[in-house]
C-alpha cells in the first residue's frame, strides 16, 4: 500500500492511480479518495492542487471514426491473406533467406574475382582489401543480417556488434586467444567492446583498420559508397588505412598503443577512398558521454570561462581550443542546462563577443578578450 | 479494470501465436486509436499515419510465432509506431536515416486549456497565464508529458522510447510540474 499520507503534490501529479482518477473519474476510485480525504482533512489543499495541474495539461486528441476503424482493420486482413500467397512469408521464411543469401554471396564473390582478374593492376588494387576476398580466405565465422531490422550479437570475447540491415561481420575461430581481437565487417555496425588493453580490438572495413583498446563506436563500410565513416561513442579509437604506404600492420596490433588518426567522442572520420584521404569531422547532433549532471551545473552566473568551457568539453567529450591569456578576463552568465551542444557553443561565444569554427574535429575558439 | 484489459491483452498475443487472424484484427481495434494519436504528433499526414499502422501490424503478425516475447504489447506498438513513422518522414524528406544518433524531430503537442477555462470558470487572466507556462514547456518535455498522462506509459518505458535515462525523464517531468505548479499555487493562496 502506497503512503499517500507523505505525497506531496508533485508525488502526487506523478502516481499513476492518482493520475486514472483524475483522469477516468472511476466509481471505486471515486469512493477511494472519498474515503481518504474524510481521514487525512489537512491534505485537502495538496489534493486540490494536484488535480488542477492534472486538468490544465488537457490536450485535444485526434480521433478515428469507427467506420475508418473498420475500413483499417478490413485492409490489413486483405494484406495478410495476400501474402499468404506468397511462399516468402511462411514459417521458414528467415532459412530461404539464408539460403537465398549463400547464392547471391557466391555470385558476387565470383563477380568480384572476375574484375580483379580483369583489372588487374587498375585502380581496384583496394579490391585486395575487400570482405568478400578476406573471408573465404581465413575460414571465417560470418554473422550476416539479411533482415531490415538492426541485429545485435555477442561476440567470444563479451563485446557486442549491432550490425545494421544488410551487413555483416565475420572473425576467425581464434578471435579470443590471439595477440589481437580481429573483426572484418562489410556494411555498417555499432560496436561496444570489452576493455582489454593488453589485446587490442580491431575492425577491419575495406581500405581501413580500426583500432580500439575498450570504447563503444561505428563504422560504416558498404562496398558501393565512395566513403567510410567511424563514428566515435566513447573512448577513444584509432583509424589507419591499409593502403597507404608505410602502413605496418604490425604497429596496429601493437597493445597500449594508439597510433594513425586518433578519434575521441562525436568525432567521426571519413575517408575518401577515392582520394585515400582521411577528414576529421563533429557530429551534428554530439551526444552527452556523462549523465545528466545535477541541477546547479551548467548554470553561469559570472563564472569564469575556463570553467565553462571545460565543463562543455567535459560533458561531450570533445575538445574547446582557446588562448587562455586572450580570454581569462572572460566571465559568462548563462544557463546551458537544457541547451544541445552547439547553442551552449553559440551562447557562450555570444556571451563574451567570441567567435567559433570547428576544425579537424575540435572547437576553436577566436576573440579579442574581455575588458 | 486494468486487469482485465491485461487480461484481454495476454488471450489476444496468444491467438496471435497460434495464427489467429482476429486476434491479430482485435488488437489493431483495441490499439488504434492511441496508436493514430501518438503518430499525429509527428506528422498530420493521415494517410501516412494509417499506412505506418498497416505496417507495424503487418510485421507483427510476420513475427506472430515470437510474439511470446512481447513483453508489453502497447509498449511494443507505440514504440514500432514512432519508429516507422520517422523512417517514413526522413525518406520522404530524402534525409539520411542514420542510426540512434539522430534525435531530431518534431513534435506537436497542442494544450488544449479550453475545457479547463470553462469547467473550473478560471479568469481570463488566469488562462492567458496558464497559455504561456504550457508554451514554455520544451519540445521533449511536452512528449514525456504525453506518453505520461495520455499513454499512461511508465518511467522506464518512457526512458527507453526516448532515449534518455530515467533520471531525466524524472527531471524533466518535475520541472514540468514545478512550472504548473507556481501558476496554480499563487491561486490557492489567494483562494484561501
Amino acid at each position: 500500500m502506497k503512503e499517500f499520507r507523505l505525497f506531496d503534490i508533485s508525488d502526487f501529479v506523478m502516481d499513476e492511480d492518482f493520475i486514472r482518477w483524475v483522469s477516468k473519474r472511476e466509481k471505486s476510485d471515486n469512493d477511494f479518495w472519498k474515503n481518504w480525504l474524510r481521514q487525512h482533512p489537512d491534505k485537502h489543499m495538496v489534493v486540490a492542487e494536484a488535480r488542477r495541474i492534472l486538468e490544465s495539461i488537457g490536450t485535444e486528441q485526434a480521433s478515428v471514426s469507427d467506420h475508418e476503424l473498420q475500413s483499417e482493420v478490413d485492409r490489413l486482413l486483405h494484406t495478410i491473406q495476400e501474402q499468404k500467397e506468397l511462399p516468402s512469408i511462411t514459417p521458414h521464411r528467415t532459412s530461404i533467406n539464408k539460403w537465398w543469401y549463400a547464392v547471391a554471396a557466391t555470385v558476387m564473390l565470383a563477380l568480384a574475382a572476375t574484375a580483379v582478374f580483369v583489372l588487374h593492376n587498375g585502380r581496384n588494387a583496394a579490391k585486395k582489401y575487400s570482405y568478400d576476398l578476406i573471408a573465404p580466405s581465413k575460414g571465417l565465422i560470418e554473422n550476416v543480417n539479411t533482415s531490415e531490422k538492426t541485429v545485435t550479437v555477442k561476440l567470444p570475447d563479451g563485446s557486442t556488434v549491432n550490425i545494421a540491415p544488410h551487413s555483416r561481420i565475420g572473425y576467425t575461430n581464434n578471435f579470443d586467444n590471439g595477440e589481437t581481437r580481429d573483426i572484418y565487417l562489410s556494411g555498417e555496425a555499432f560496436f561496444n567492446v570489452t576493455k582489454n588493453p593488453a589485446r587490442p580490438f580491431r575492425v577491419f572495413a575495406n581500405e581501413i583498420v580500426t583500432k580500439v583498446l575498450g570504447t563503444s563506436f561505428r563504422v560504416r563500410s558498404f562496398e558501393k559508397d565512395t566513403v567510410i565513416q567511424v563514428t566515435v561513442r566513447t573512448g577513444k579509437v584509432s583509424v589507419y588505412s591499409q593502403t597507404a604506404a608505410g602502413t605496418d600492420i604490425k604497429e596496429i596490433a601493437q597493445p597500449y598503443h594508439l597510433g594513425g588518426i586518433i578519434l575521441t567522442p562525436n568525432q567521426e572520420v571519413v575517408y575518401q577512398k577515392e582520394k585515400e584521404k582521411f577528414q576529421k569531422v563533429l557530429l551534428d547532433n554530439p551526444l552527452r558521454i556523462r549523465p545528466e549532471p545535477p541541477e546547479q551545473t551548467m548554470l553561469y552566473e559570472d563564472a569564469p570561462i575556463e570553467k565553462v568551457f571545460r565543463e562543455v568539453a567535459d560533458n561531450y567529450g570533445i575538445s574547446i581550443v582557446y588562448d587562455n591569456d586572450i580570454l581569462k578576463k572572460c566571465t559568462v552568465t548563462a544557463d546551458l542546462r537544457k541547451e544541445p551542444f552547439y547553442n551552449q557553443l553559440v551562447l557562450v561565444c555570444k556571451a563574451i563577443g567570441a567567435s567559433y569554427e570547428i576544425i579537424d574535429g575540435q572547437v576553436v575558439i577566436q576573440s579579442n578578450g574581455c575588458e | 479494470m486494468k486487469e482485465s484489459s491485461q487480461r484481454l491483452e495476454a488471450v489476444l498475443m496468444e491467438g496471435l501465436q497460434h495464427n489467429d487472424e482476429q486476434s491479430l484484427a482485435a488488437l489493431m481495434k483495441l490499439y488504434y486509436a492511441d496508436l493514430y494519436n501518438y503518430a499525429s504528433r509527428f506528422t498530420k499526414d493521415s494517410g501516412l499515419i494509417k499506412d505506418c499502422i498497416q505496417e507495424v501490424f503487418i510485421s507483427l503478425w510476420q513475427r506472430r510465432e515470437t510474439a511470446g516475447t512481447i513483453l508489453s504489447p502497447k509498449y511494443y506498438f507505440i514504440r514500432a509506431i514512432k519508429n516507422k513513422v520517422l523512417k517514413s518522414l526522413h525518406k520522404l524528406n530524402r534525409k539520411k536515416v542514420s542510426d540512434e544518433l539522430q534525435e531530431e524531430y518534431d513534435f506537436f503537442h497542442e494544450f488544449s486549456i479550453e475545457r479547463v477555462i470553462i469547467e473550473k470558470q478560471i479568469s481570463e487572466e488566469k488562462a492567458d497565464k496558464l497559455r504561456k507556462t504550457l508554451t514554455l514547456l520544451s519540445k521533449r518535455q511536452k512528449e514525456i508529458i504525453y506518453l505520461k498522462y495520455y499513454q499512461y506509459l511508465d518511467h522506464g518505458q518512457i526512458a527507453e522510447l526516448m532515449n534518455i535515462s530515467r533520471q531525466s525523464v524524472y527531471n524533466l517531468l518535475h520541472e514540468a510540474i514545478f512550472k504548473l505548479r507556481s501558476l496554480w499555487h499563487t491561486e490557492f493562496v489567494t483562494e484561501y
